[in-house]
């Protein structure tokens, strides 16, 4: 009898727990108001609940205050504490935290509980998709997650903007990254993820960075090497797509087109095979890229601002950097591509308080917060008036991205793409071992790469 | 003359073996107390000798790296779970061993079969239970999740109290005492070695664990996350460059208290394993 009891009010208290969890999430949600009072005509608002439940809510006070500032209408709006949570890499943390006082400063009539937490941008995807709700109202991402972030519905459309013109005031290239199908999701924070080269200039001199075998045959000379991380695909990447052979992402958003196999293919393999041979050109992923500099074994790399530090410590005065060089495939000179790629600041729709996490997103990514953000670490700013400032601008890093940007594509592609390019540099990279026919080889990565998504 | 060259042989099996075993913890060692801080592999012992990690670890928490916090935070869990478990996996044992009830062997064998299951399978239900008790991103909710199962572990404790004669429970329940009062002070009392194993065991898979607490504690809010989660983050990355050594120190310090409670508890294990052997 007793256990029958015990049973019941067991199942009851999960019944209770259920009702209470959903119920909870309802009642949050109407603080969901302002995003959507600007709204132009709010076509199709995004799939994503709480703003399209809200929107007629919101359409009143909006034409009610015709013309005042939309910050004033979102605390007019608010009562009580806003709860934020936000996600910031590691390395961001200490100008973050800085931004966020600066943001509670700014709004003093307000009271915000705003916890900051750690979670990389190369990382964002995976942990928010894990439990979009449990996930951060505000979070850094890299911009090549975007498309399944969306998918998703883990991402806000950006409707309107409170404080600052988010699609004029930042660069073409990362508006549209930050845009799928036409509709601006994120706020672009930094355009500094993609690579070039690094070098030491008592080493190289600028006539000799131009080509990849000129590099090669000064640094044998020199008795260094130089290194770049083959077996990735983000940087093989940069050799075929060179030599004009195509990869990119279908309309599904899922699959890929790749046309590395096909007649020029097998050139490119070959020159891969070739320049490593040499063994000054060496595979080597980032972190031990790291160490041999410091160690003054490697005397330039294929590589991102990230590494700047650690180049400009070692290197001193002699520190340069430069766009990717050419290299030889089937006896015509490449140059080089490269992927280039944005850090967003997106917003969850799932926030409890959607109207102050955008506000606060657009705090993150405004011209102050970009400056303060390359001041502090060295990141490139996506935002235009940042970065066209002189200091901006002398930054050797920085200007090499920006030569190298003329020859680099955005980073769209689908998730099978990854580990066949990886087996296929690390094959090219140890010199075939196998002896494999290069085409043969090609068919089978390309296969891979294009393989459906189940 | 043959049986030197045979001792020798084997001691350089042995030899061999020990240094493939103790290669990784001696470099995790030293790697600790070097100056360097991020990974060189070029070295197998630092170039430069520091205390500095270990410094770092303790006393310059940042925002990403709070030892002392996630320190308290496992010890906590852990403690707790080392004490709910310890005591549901004792008095399972006692019951299965000592009562007679009807449905018992079934009971048993059900319980075998279900502890059988990896834990892990049940993984993604126990979180969405948990969260719509609002009890992830908290210790509660883990310590619920460590020591809710462990009554199912009672296998190897039952073994053990089948060995005392039963004739010892008779006699004390003739003389009029409750099963509280025989499990409390005739059990108990002479299941030493068993009660250190249970403790020890049920101490470390909080403290060692990683999988649940990294899907629990996803706040991403540093100073929530267990010992596992802040080592694992020291390796991200972005990290790695500039913890790889404080993340070493980190690693041995977590060796301490384990080390600290077996010491504690080897008294009565060696006890227990000998009185054992002389008893057979």
């Amino acid at each position: 009898m007793k256990k029958k009891v015990l049973a019941t009010l067991l199942a009851t208290a999960m019944t209770v727990g259920c009702l209470t969890g959903c119920g909870g999430g309802a009642a949050e949600e109407p603080a969901a108001e302002a995003p959507a009072a600007e709204a132009p005509a709010a076509e199709e608002p995004a799939a994503e609940a709480p703003a399209a439940e809200e929107a007629p809510a919101v359409e009143a006070p909006a034409t009610a205050e015709e013309g005042t500032d939309p910050v004033a209408n979102l605390i007019a709006a608010t009562t009580g504490t806003v709860t934020l949570k936000v996600w910031a890499s590691e390395e961001d943390q200490d100008l973050t935290t800085k931004l966020l006082d600066d943001f509670k400063a700014a709004y003093p009539d307000v009271t915000f509980d705003i916890t900051l937490g750690a979670e990389s941008e190369s990382t964002a995807k995976d942990t928010v998709l894990t439990d979009v709700e449990a996930a951060a109202d505000v979070y850094a991402f890299a911009d090549d997650q975007i498309n399944d972030l969306v998918n998703a519905g883990a991402l806000q459309e950006v409707v309107a903007n409170y404080t600052f013109d988010v699609v004029n005031e930042n660069a073409t290239g990362a508006v549209e990254a930050a845009a799928v199908n036409g509709k601006v999701y994120a706020y672009p924070m930094t355009a500094d993820n993609g690579y070039f080269m690094f070098y030491d200039s008592s080493v190289f001199s600028e006539s000799d960075v131009q080509s990849l075998e000129k590099m090669i045959e000064v640094a044998d000379a020199a008795g260094k090497k130089i290194a770049m991380d083959i077996s990735n695909g983000w940087y093989i990447y940069a050799f075929f797509q060179g030599a004009g052979l195509e990869l990119k992402l279908n309309d599904d958003g899922l699959t890929n087109t790749c046309t590395w196999n096909a007649a020029g293919g097998t050139d490119v393999a070959q020159a891969i095979i070739d320049l490593t041979a040499s063994g000054v050109l060496v595979d080597m992923n980032d972190e031990d890229m790291a160490t041999q500099i410091a160690e003054g074994n490697v005397v330039a790399c294929v590589n991102g601002t990230w590494r700047a530090e650690t180049a400009a410590e070692a290197w001193g005065d002699n520190y340069a950097a430069t766009k990717l060089p050419t290299f030889k495939a089937g006896g015509k000179d490449c140059q080089m591509s490269s992927y280039s790629g944005y850090k967003l600041v997106g917003v969850n729709p799932h926030s409890a308080n959607v109207g102050w996490a955008m506000l606060l997103a657009e705090f993150l990514t405004n011209e102050s917060a970009q400056t303060a953000r390359f001041e502090a670490r060295g990141l490139g700013p996506s935002n235009l008036n940042a970065a066209g400032s002189d200091a901006v601008q002398a930054n050797p890093a920085i200007a090499a991205l920006a030569e190298q940007a003329a020859y680099a594509t955005p980073q769209r592609v689908g998730g099978n793409f990854w580990s066949p390019a990886e087996t296929l540099g690390q094959i090219l990279a140890s010199g075939n071992p196998d002896g494999t026919d290069l085409q043969e080889l090609l068919d089978t990565t390309v296969e891979g790469i294009t393989a459906p998504v189940e | 003359m043959k049986k030197t060259i045979n001792s020798i042989l084997r001691h350089l099996v042995l030899l061999l073996l020990a240094v493939v075993w103790l290669i990784p913890i001696l470099w995790l060692f030293v790697t600790s107390f070097s100056g360097y801080k991020g990974i060189n592999t070029s070295h197998f012992f630092p170039e430069t000798w520091t205390l500095d990690n270990y410094a770092q670890l303790f006393l310059q928490s940042d925002s990403i790296v709070q030892y002392n916090r996630w320190f308290v935070n496992t010890l906590v869990i852990a403690v707790f779970t080392c004490l709910i478990s310890t005591i549901l996996v004792l008095m399972v044992s006692y019951t299965m061993s000592k009562l007679r009830f009807p449905g018992r062997k079934s009971l048993m064998s059900f319980s075998i079969i279900l502890n059988m299951f990896p834990g892990v399978l049940s993984m993604i239900a126990i979180y969405f239970i948990l969260k719509t008790f609002n009890l992830t991103n908290s210790h509660i909710g883990m310590i619920i999740v460590y020591s809710a199962g462990a009554g199912l572990g009672f296998l190897i404790c039952k073994g053990f109290m089948d060995t005392i004669s039963v004739s010892l429970s008779e006699a004390a329940r003739l003389e009029g005492a409750s099963e509280a009062k025989i499990f409390w002070k005739i059990i108990i009392p002479l299941s030493k070695p068993i009660i250190v194993y249970t403790v020890i065991s049920s101490f470390l898979v909080p403290w060692g664990d990683f999988v649940f607490a990294k899907l629990m504690l996803n706040s991403g809010i540093a100073t929530d996350w267990t010992v596992a989660i802040g080592l694992f983050n020291m390796l991200g990355k972005s990290m790695i460059a500039k913890y790889f050594s404080v993340f070493c120190a980190g690693g041995v310090v977590i060796s301490v208290p384990i080390s600290i409670l077996f010491l504690i508890m080897q008294k009565f294990y060696v006890e227990g394993i000998t009185g054992g052997s002389v008893k057979g």
